[in-house]
């Protein structure tokens, strides 16, 4: 079972998120805020397409070098004809 | 064959879930490919007669697609590994189950025969003022058939799962597939009974006996919207996150490694249950929605990166350092992830309102969301077939021709609907009959054609390959048929008919 410490470190980025998405949204109340939140969120957007994509690459590398380099047929993994430890201990 | 047609035992329903359903795929992908070859070039081509007949083409296929493939699929499996993978004899409710299969049918006939033109959304007011009946009536009543069905059949899995299960066996130890079919079923019963609703408001405003959503009458058609997409977008849920529980049978089988992180694919299925609830109404950001609204869903909508992110770290994880084995099944389930990917990544400039508006109705929306259907869900439940085909038949299939059909389809559907992303982007609106002959969507859309015509030869591959090795195939080695190192599911189980 995961431990309530780990479930604490996925919700506090989550609420701090939210906190501020709910800041962004209200600021249309007040017609002063209302230009610059909308170019915040512009910005933020922006920001976040670029972290996304990027930590996107990083993972469709992986995912390309975990098949290619884990594959039965790799030479290093050829001669192991002896099943490893694990295999076959399936929940 | 009259012993399967009148069986109600779980692995003859099960047998024909998966029939009917593959059946759904091929007729739904040949109106794909109907859709495909008309929009090889601007003008008519003379494949589809005129924009109504298209219009009903494209209502077809993706009600078809998407309520007699996926859905069905996802029970049929279910049928045969979930009393399975709990230890009981059979479902539940043995005759509800069969009750809940044997009404799609009707249900399918009911939406082929009719031949809507309203669209797989019906949004109101064409679908309670112009749209032709009796086709638009029998789309209705096709519809709330087939949402019985599901919800009889998700309350079957529900008790099956919770209150059938061998009592030796928590819950936390049965297999992942089972969180997912029992996230699924929950997520059935919560979201269906509102668009049960919706039709029959569809269906009163369409007698003219209620107004509910016609604007002549006082109603407000954004009103259907919200009841849609309340049980619509967490069906994008119910269709995903069995082809996620497909993938985490496969990956530690094929990748002869135990699952990394069994606690957090939990989590992520509940997860991505909750939030699919959350996030309805990005699907109606052009709608007028006041700007407090489109951020709270906005951010509702990315509450699901997480979820989905948590799955795959997790198959990564589960991968390395394993010895993998590349039969069609996983090769179909990898390829699924990548392709499932980039629909994400699409996905986020949907859920992004300021982008939604540049995306909104193009062919941006229509590639995103079969990147997801085709992609994730339809490869991870093709692979998954092929898994269980050896449990299904005592054969085994023809591995090269399924590695081909993976390749053809793999490329097949990346030339479809990357493509159609960018025609998004240059304008090109969905559901349209023709297009502006200009050269970006000329060539755009004649890759995209292209794309789904080594797609259907990939169909094609598959469809010889079933019928020839059920028919002809080597008698598998049913303790291991894929030489993996550990023990299959138990044959001996499809055995006993009652």
């Amino acid at each position: 079972m995961v431990s309530y410490s780990k479930l604490a470190l996925f919700l506090i980025p989550v609420v701090v998120l939210f906190l501020l998405d709910v800041n962004s949204a209200f600021a249309q109340e007040s017609s002063k805020q209302y230009m610059s939140a909308r170019i915040e969120i512009w910005a933020l957007f922006y920001r976040l397409m670029v972290v996304a994509f990027v930590i996107g690459a990083v993972v469709m590398g992986t995912i390309t070098w975990v098949v290619w380099r884990f594959r039965e047929s790799h030479p290093k993994n050829k001669g192991s004809i002896t099943p490893s430890r694990s295999e076959g201990a399936h929940h | 064959m009259w012993e399967i047609l009148f069986s109600t035992h779980h692995t003859d329903i099960g047998l024909l879930y998966i029939y009917l359903s593959t059946t759904a795929f091929i007729i739904g992908g040949a109106l794909a490919i109907g859709i495909r070859s008309e929009l090889f070039l601007p003008g008519n081509q003379g494949i589809i007669p005129d924009s109504n007949t298209f219009h009903r083409i494209f209502t077809v296929h993706g009600t078809n697609m998407l309520f007699f493939w996926l859905i069905p699929f996802a029970s049929g499996i279910g049928n045969y590994l979930i009393p399975i993978m709990v230890r009981y004899k059979d479902m539940a409710w043995p005759k509800l189950n069969a009750v809940a299969f044997w009404m799609l049918p009707v249900s399918m006939a009911l939406v082929w025969l009719g031949f809507a033109d309203t669209t797989w959304n019906a949004y109101p007011p064409y679908s309670i003022i112009r749209a032709p009946g009796p086709a638009a009536e029998m789309w209705i009543f096709g519809l709330k058939i087939a949402g019985i069905s599901s919800v009889l059949g998700a309350i079957n899995f529900v008790v099956t799962i919770l209150k059938m299960k061998h009592p030796d066996l928590p819950l936390m130890k049965t297999p992942l597939f089972v969180w997912a079919t029992l996230v699924t079923s929950l997520m059935i019963i919560v979201a269906m009974p509102t668009f049960a609703a919706a039709l029959i408001m569809l269906y009163t405003d369409r007698l003219g006996i209620s107004g509910f959503f016609n604007p002549a009458m006082g109603g407000d058609p954004i009103a259907y919207q919200h009841l849609f997409w309340f049980t619509f977008h967490p069906e994008v849920y119910i269709f995903l996150i069995p082809a996620v529980g497909t993938a985490y049978e496969l990956i530690p089988k094929f990748s002869r490694k135990p699952i990394f992180s069994y606690g957090s694919g939990v989590i992520a299925f509940v997860m991505l249950a909750i939030v699919g609830f959350a996030s309805w109404a990005h699907h109606m950001y052009a709608t007028g929605m006041s700007f407090t609204e489109k951020t709270v869903f906005m951010v509702g909508t990315l509450a699901a990166v997480p979820a989905s992110a948590m799955h795959i770290f997790n198959w990564i994880a589960t991968m390395w350092g394993g010895r993998i084995k590349f039969a069609a099944p996983m090769a179909f389930t990898v390829g699924g992830i990548v392709l499932f990917f980039f629909a994400g990544a699409g996905g986020i400039v949907n859920t992004a309102m300021p982008l939604d508006f540049l995306t909104h109705d193009s062919y941006w929306v229509v590639g995103h969301m079969h990147l997801f259907l085709m992609g994730m869900i339809t490869f991870g439940f093709i692979g998954f077939l092929y898994y269980m085909f050896p449990l299904i038949t005592g054969r085994m299939y023809n591995e090269r021709a399924a590695m081909i059909q993976f390749w053809l389809m793999f490329v097949g559907v990346s030339m479809i609907f990357l493509t159609q992303h960018v025609l998004g982007l240059y304008g090109q609106p969905r559901r349209t009959f023709d297009y502006i002959p200009v050269q970006p969507l000329i060539i755009l859309n004649q890759i995209s054609t292209v794309g789904a015509w080594i797609t259907a030869a990939g169909a094609a591959v598959f469809i010889a390959n079933l019928i020839k090795s059920t028919v002809s195939g080597k008698p598998a080695n049913m303790e291991d048929p894929f030489k993996l190192g550990e023990q299959y599911y138990d044959y001996a189980r499809r055995e006993p008919h009652h």
